[in-house]
């Protein structure tokens, strides 16, 4: 038996021995070791990620994790992985940094995530505060065309970018997901709570319908605002399939896809791509921290109502 | 006023959107699937010939087996996890919560592609954490090689997908919990009632709306099941196409073979699963139907 | 006032604006008139070459190439989509292996390559080059694609393990020499732990390595014709042979997969063998610096005394597109990268990688000495066998077949899991035949080279 088996085997024991004594006390603790131990599941591979950027190429496989402090030498654990990532590539266009593509990503995810943020909370409103004619076909529509994943229409989608003139731009990519039907659906079940006598109030003081939805609507559904911001840029920080296909020129392509090049048909350097991985966690591992709160009640605005 | 003519204006960039880069598509791909092209030039009609060849190749049943695996093991191993999370980090004032809660999400900053690559090394037989982490637990497992076993491959992609999405629904899950009535819950102890018969009788309706809700929508995402497998497999599909989904099917058809008829035919038949298995699972829970 | 969105929208705008300025202000390069030709290749090494080669070309003939890496699967798919709806593509493109027969699946006029054979043929140099290339970037008869390469295959293995354990290479002429000496001297179990930690040879547990094994014995995919063959003897004999080294008592063969964790097991000892293509010398060199003057190469051991000692794996080739708007140009640039002995000797050096022109081999680069590989003449060493690698015919259902080798592989396995030796071939020659099957199926649902091969 192994130090490993032994622990977890002390911990069972722990609570069997705890639960005689308090009930109370056993659940908290029980509540605490599966918290703890599922802790450590989730965050072992970022464990394994982060050692392994760090590790020198040749010992990646060497050790689980760090090497033991012993070992520790600018042989075994050093920068080269970071190095080789951040040193300026000759291509064809030109010399490129490290520091571009992030600039890439970042003017990717932040441009869609405020665009379908108006977008789909425009949509949202129309649903959710007229009635029109044609409502509840359009959202049985939208509903259906949920159902419908992106690959199908992938290969007539690369023929309309094309005849758009839009290959090899970002239009190909900000434009067709600029409106989400899961953003309208969200937006539309937090603006249903918005009382009518609200936007009432609005038109008699005299505000155009734009008006009302931008200063009146929106501000009260911003927790809800908030929450689907974070989903659209983990969405859109971590896409992957449309840029490979749309985007031509190196320089001009997002980190998914640079990193996804370290891992080669007939070269693989895992090291690199480890370390480009780290790097490209940063960005929403920030927003994230920022929004925690809100994003979970936010959620709760929009999702289903109850 | 006009509040009919604004509802279209609210519309118009959806509806743009919608009508160039999917109502269209969605016209030309169901023609493809009566067609068999050869370049743009090229095509000949075949009738409902993709349809017969989809649905008598082997292949294809392959894809949807493993695509139905999937989704049930969504259904049946990361939600129950998910809830179960969310259970567990829905107390009032705990300072541990947030940690935890960054924890089990934290995999989704990370992304399908990430997790792909990350989960071929985790699972090197010998050398990868996984393995390792097994043999030392108990004592099998080190020489496994996941990707290369036709039964392992979707044990393993479901591995990866649990330590993937458990997070995100998690936080549906705590969004939900956070709505549930403190004064129906203070009620129901003072009624005697017991952590489960709290959680049966209060907790439990009070979430079904969003549980329905994870529960489709993780079914449809299920279906579309696409970049996890293909990145995790390096585009082969595993073994015997053990790792094939129904979506990696039809991306084989179009982008390497370059049979967009077929591709076409695939994706209709696709999407008319989900469609059957979303309105069966909404008549099921019976909660989505309330319109406002 | 306030933002109306809020502060998450504001700040994603403020990033948006930020990051959109920099790189309009970074990227004003990009909006250069388009380049006179543009070359999509997938594999980095080769960019390391040819951009002094395009440099020199662009100063010789006063134009602009623009080279564009893109990875394999994406040029893959971009090709294909683009070719099928009639998009722009690049002027040039290097092909993977095998993937040409999914670009000739319908009537020659629609090709989206140009036909190079008589441009080869005009170019003196059909019979300079080894032949047997040509199938894998042909079809009916007409050649698509340039090959690149030969990559013959041999082993490399650690030298000082195998001289330690009294191993004579020389005596390992054929297979069934091979795995005799490495069940008897080779696997064991060193640390007693009852999980054996030497292995002979390295094998993908995927069944990666039959194509090889299968065209080293004559065998393969699809005959010159293009008809379905893989369901005949020679395949089920190697399946066979290939899982008993894989699995049960008598196994010698371990996967030691890709990239570091090959360079792990080599570097253990864990594996004594690999297969060693031409492509992968670069590879060892770099990934296992440590491994410099302990690994030795010879070639494969036959199916048969006297047999063939090399067989080929992976490939490339260098086709152009309809759509160029200067196929001459084209061409010219094809050869420069291709074709020029004297250029090719320098790309030899830092490639290790043999060119298909046979002319070539004359240079004295390739007989330069490698001391990682105990100070063998690297060149000679490959092009010895280089006339020898077999043909490999391409079809537009090589995908499928290929997939569908491996299904059967697997399948046998399983049954010599269950089962054993016990009815083992049998099963795996019905396998294969259902298999088989399927795919002949595929190929008569094709109406387009039926329907216009018909038509006079």
């Amino acid at each position: 038996m192994n130090t490993l088996q032994l622990t977890l085997l002390c911990l069972v024991g722990l609570f069997v021995l705890l639960l005689p004594f308090s009930r109370r006390l056993a659940g908290s603790y029980a509540r605490y070791t599966v918290l703890t131990l599922v802790g450590i599941v989730m965050l072992l591979p970022f464990a394994w990620l982060i050692s392994a950027a760090f590790k020198d190429p040749a010992v990646l496989n060497e050790y689980m994790l760090l090497p033991p402090p012993g070992q520790i030498s600018s042989k075994t654990v050093n920068l080269e992985n970071f190095s080789e990532l951040l040193s300026e590539k000759q291509t064809i266009q030109g010399p490129v940094s490290f520091w571009r593509y992030v600039a890439n990503s970042l003017f990717l995810a932040s441009t869609a995530t405020f665009l379908t943020v108006v977008f789909s909370s425009m949509g949202g409103y129309a649903l959710a505060k007229y009635q029109f004619r044609g409502r509840g076909p359009m959202m049985a529509f939208m509903l259906a065309s949920m159902t419908i994943p992106g690959v199908v229409l992938l290969a007539p989608n690369f023929e309309i970018i094309w005849r758009l003139g839009w290959m090899d731009t970002y239009r190909a990519l900000l434009i067709p997901g600029c409106v989400s039907v899961f953003g309208v659906f969200l937006y539309r079940q937090a603006m249903l709570s918005v009382p009518d006598e609200l936007l009432e109030a609005g038109r008699i003081d005299g505000c155009s319908e734009f008006r009302i939805y931008l200063t009146l609507v929106m501000p009260l559904v911003r927790p809800m605002t908030a929450a689907y911001c974070l989903i659209s840029f983990l969405g859109a920080w971590n896409s992957f399939l449309a840029p490979n296909i749309f985007l031509q020129t190196q320089r001009k392509l997002p980190l998914p896809v640079i990193l996804n090049q370290y891992i080669g048909e007939y070269d693989q350097q895992y090291g690199v791509f480890l370390a480009g991985t780290l790097l490209a966690i940063i960005p929403p591992a920030i927003l994230f921290l920022i929004l925690q709160r809100e994003f979970i009640s936010g959620l709760t605005s929009g999702a289903v109502k109850q | 006023m006009k509040p009919r003519r604004s509802a279209w204006f609210f519309l118009t960039p959806y509806l743009l959107v919608t009508g160039v880069f999917f109502a269209y598509p969605l016209v030309y791909a169901t023609i493809l699937a009566f067609y068999q092209t050869s370049g743009p030039k090229h095509r000949v009609f075949v009738g409902l010939e993709n349809f017969t060849f989809v649905l008598t190749d082997p292949d294809f049943f392959r894809a949807v087996r493993n695509t139905v695996l999937f989704a049930l093991a969504s259904i049946c191993l990361q939600l129950p996890l998910s809830l179960g999370m969310a259970l567990l980090l829905n107390s009032k004032s705990d300072r541990t919560k947030a940690f935890f809660r960054l924890a089990i999400f934290a995999p989704n900053l990370v992304g399908q592609v990430f997790v792909g690559i990350l989960f071929t090394m985790l699972f090197t037989p010998r050398y990868g954490m996984f393995n390792q982490l097994l043999h030392r637990l108990f004592g099998v497992g080190l020489e496994q090689d996941w990707l290369s076993e036709p039964s392992l491959v979707m044990p393993a992609v479901v591995i990866a997908s649990l330590w993937l999405y458990v997070g995100f629904n998690m936080i549906y899950f705590l969004a939900a919990l956070q709505n549930v009535d403190q004064s129906l819950i203070d009620a129901a102890r003072i009624d005697g009632a017991g952590p489960s018969g709290i959680f049966w009788n209060v907790t439990r309706p009070a979430i079904t709306p969003i549980a329905t809700f994870v529960v489709v929508t993780s079914t449809i995402g299920s279906f579309q099941l696409f970049e996890l497998p293909y990145i995790l497999l390096r585009g082969t599909w595993g073994p015997n196409n053990s790792g094939l989904t129904v979506v990696g099917y039809l991306y084989q058809n179009a982008f390497e073979a370059g049979d967009l008829g077929t591709a076409a035919a695939i994706g209709w038949l696709l999407t008319f699963m989900i469609l059957i298995i979303g309105i069966v699972q909404v008549r099921l829970s019976g909660t989505m139907r309330r319109d406002a | 006032m306030e933002f109306p969105y809020g502060k998450v929208p504001l700040a994603m705008l403020i990033v948006s604006l930020l990051s959109g300025l920099f790189l309009l202000i970074s990227g004003r390069e990009s909006t250069r008139e388009r380049p006179d030709l543009v070359l999509a290749i997938f594999a980095r090494q080769h960019a390391v070459a040819y951009v002094p080669a395009i440099a020199e070309f662009e100063k010789e003939y006063g134009v602009r190439v623009q080279l564009q890496v893109v990875s394999a699967r994406a040029l893959q798919s971009r090709l294909q989509a683009s070719l099928q709806v009639g998009a722009e593509v690049p002027d040039m493109v290097e092909l993977l292996d095998g993937t040409m027969g999914t670009f000739t699946k319908g009537p020659l006029e629609d090709v989206g390559f140009l036909d190079l054979t008589d441009r080869l043929k005009n170019e003196g140099l059909w019979h300079k080059i080894v032949e047997s290339r040509y199938t894998k970037w042909s079809s009916r008869g007409r050649l698509f694609a340039i090959p690149h390469d030969v990559h013959p295959v041999m082993l490399v293995y650690r030298k000082d393990l195998v001289d330690e354990l009294g191993i004579d290479v020389s005596q390992l002429t054929t297979w069934d020499a091979f795995t005799r000496v490495g069940r008897e001297k080779v696997v064991k179990d060193l640390d007693g732990d009852g999980v054996a930690d030497r292995y002979m040879l390295d094998l993908q547990s995927s069944g990666g390595d039959l194509r090889t094994l299968i065209l080293q014995r004559g065998g393969g995919l699809f005959d010159p014709e293009g008809n379905v063959r893989f369901d005949d003897e020679i395949s089920a004999q190697t399946i066979v042979w290939y899982i008993k080294q894989l699995e049960g008592a008598d196994r010698i063969a371990y996967t030691a997969g890709w990239g570091q964790t090959l360079a792990s097991a080599m570097k253990d000892g864990l594996v004594l063998f690999y297969f060693c293509p031409d492509w992968r010398v670069k590879q060892f060199m770099i990934d296992i610096p440590s491994m410099s003057g302990k690994l030795g190469l010879m070639p494969l051991p036959a199916w048969e005394e006297g047999g063939r000692r090399t067989s080929t794996w992976g490939g490339t080739g260098l086709a152009i597109t309809k759509q160029c708007k200067n196929p001459d140009l084209a061409w010219k640039l094809a050869m420069h990268l291709y074709y020029q002995p004297d250029r090719l000797g320098k790309l030899y050096r830092n490639s290790y990688i043999l060119p298909p022109l046979k002319s070539a081999w004359q240079e004295p680069e390739f007989s330069i000495r490698e001391p990682f590989f105990g100070n063998i003449p690297m060149g000679e060493t490959f092009a010895a066998l280089g006339n020898e690698i077999p043909a490999e015919t391409v079809s537009p259902f090589t995908a499928q077949a290929s997939a569908k080798l491996q299904e059967v592989f697997a399948n046998a396995r399983e049954y010599y899991r269950t089962h054993g030796d016990e009815g083992l071939l049998n099963f795996v020659r019905e396998d294969l035949k259902r298999t088989a099957d399927s795919v002949r199926r595929m190929i008569d649902r094709n109406r387009f080279i039926k329907t216009t091969e018909a038509r006079p």
